[in-house]
């Protein structure tokens, strides 16, 4: 017999698994293959970091690493930076999640803006410094404020429809383990 | 339990510290690697490629087809209109090939009136388009064609019309091919009728710049764009586009190519050209029991310094 709470963390660590999967199989689907006017929203990263600052057990960090790892690859990415970037920034956010669970959905929504702006920041600075051709610095920005903008959906959408939720004061405290 | 709880996590809360450490460190090292042996790396990545691609083939194409015929059936609203443009069109068409096939006989005529004899004509491997990138900055698709379709990395892929991309990364069942669109790609091109060599660099908008025109002001807008050879990227003369003067006053090229949605390419199979590296091959004949003292007689009879020729 499954212990109710380690049946329904691992659901969501499968859900997510699945999730980013299907986003990245829209995203390769050949449907245009003309170069985007518009970049689309980062719609994994926005997932991860969404339900870690919801219920940091759901997403660990070994499989966050290892999807975005993958992603790259197939994305043709320079392999392993990205990642390593976005698990730092997980790590911060895992922290802050834990240390004030009752914050306003506006600093949360700053926060992970903040972050994902560092993630971006620190990865052209490091390829700057290894002389890797990068493209244009106003195309990156242009997708981190869509993806920004993108964040409230993805939460309402990781609320109402996946019901991922901060747990209640009673439960917190059984919920916490996990890596 | 509650207290249970939170000791597990006092023993816990260090491995996994650890453990983050030790995921960081191994995804900065794949970084490092890739960024000394960028090869190795790349073809690790076709491998990949070529494991996960594969498997979503039966959910990539279908998919991709249902969402053509949406839009296919978005376009029947006005079917009549299309119909009498087709038509107009194919009245068009009919006058252009009675001349094309008349310039195709007077041109083979012409060719064995003068013995030109030309390259050996170039055969093609047909793929399906699997998937693109995914990302928004990159211009690449995966082609379901590799390595044990006799695949190699550099090959051009055409549409039918028009050039699309090289082969870049081959896995066992799948390539991929960087299109002229990608910011990483660089294809040297000769500009008809000017004759002017180019190089067409992407910059991931639809309209690749011509960058590096020897004299800008004998190119004009309309003019055909074909790669040159150059480097022995591509064989030579085949189509890319037609230059444009994008908004920015600066040469471009609108590609021949279909790129709104690319389904099949053909990836020409190109056969290194033979090259001529040593002068004396054309003159002194194979098989000749012993050409130096020949050569010795001619540079000393030429007043030549004779080391010179013994370096070799």
């Amino acid at each position: 017999m499954i212990d109710p709470i380690t049946f329904r963390t691992w659901f969501f660590r499968v859900l997510l698994v699945i999730l980013v999967a299907l986003i990245t199989f829209v995203y390769m689907l050949p449907i245009s293959t003309l170069p985007a006017s518009l970049p689309g929203p980062d719609l994994p990263l926005l997932l991860v970091y969404a339900w870690v600052m919801r219920r940091p057990e759901y997403v660990p960090a070994v499989l966050v690493a290892a999807l975005f790892f993958l992603i790259g690859i197939l994305m043709q990415d320079p392999p392993g930076l990205r990642p390593a970037l976005i698990l730092i920034g997980l790590e911060y956010l895992r922290a802050r999640a834990r240390a004030t669970s009752d914050r306003s959905f506006a600093m949360e929504w700053g926060m992970v803006v903040a972050v994902m702006a560092a993630v971006l920041l620190a990865e052209r600075v490091i390829l700057a410094v290894f002389l890797v051709e990068q493209v244009s610095f106003g195309k990156s920005v242009l997708r981190l404020l869509i993806s920004g903008a993108a964040y409230p959906v993805v939460v309402a959408v990781s609320v109402y429809l996946f019901r991922v939720r901060r747990p209640l004061p009673g439960e917190a405290d059984a919920l916490r383990s996990g890596l | 339990m509650a207290r249970d709880r939170a000791r597990s996590e006092e023993f816990t809360r260090p491995v996994r510290r650890i453990l983050v450490g030790i995921v960081l460190v191994f995804l900065f090292l794949v970084f490092l690697v890739w960024r000394i042996d960028s090869p190795r790396v790349e073809r690790f990545r076709a491998q990949i490629v070529d494991k996960v691609m594969p498997n979503f083939d039966w959910a990539l194409v279908p998919v991709t087809k249902l969402v053509g015929m949406v839009e296919n059936f978005q376009s029947y609203n006005r079917i009549y209109e299309q119909n009498q443009e087709l038509r107009r069109e194919l009245r068009q068409m009919k006058a252009w090939k009675e001349a094309a096939l008349q310039l195709e006989q007077e041109n083979a005529k012409l060719l064995d009136l003068n013995n030109v004899r030309l390259d050996a004509r170039l055969s093609y491997v047909t793929g399906v388009v699997l998937a693109d990138s995914g990302s928004p900055f990159r211009q690449s698709v995966i082609l379901n064609i590799g390595a044990r379709d006799g695949i190699l990395d550099g090959w051009a892929a055409t549409d039918g019309l028009g050039l699309v991309g090289r082969i870049a990364g081959v896995g066992e069942r799948t390539s991929r091919v960087i299109l002229l669109t990608d910011s990483n790609s660089r294809l040297p091109v000769t500009i008809q009728p000017s004759g002017q060599i180019a190089l067409l660099s992407g910059d991931n908008s639809i309209l690749p710049i011509l960058d590096f025109i020897e004299s800008p002001d004998k190119v004009r807008a309309g003019d055909r764009v074909v790669s040159s050879g150059d480097g022995d990227v591509f064989p030579p003369g085949l189509l890319v586009g037609h230059v444009v003067i994008g908004p920015d006053r600066r040469f471009r090229v609108r590609l021949a190519a279909d790129y709104e949605r690319l389904e099949f390419l053909r990836v020409l199979r190109s056969h290194p050209s033979e090259r001529i590296v040593d002068p004396g091959g054309l003159i002194v004949p194979e098989n000749r029991p012993n050409p130096l003292p020949a050569q010795e007689a001619i540079s000393t009879a030429t007043g030549e310094s004779a080391p010179v020729e013994h370096d070799e």
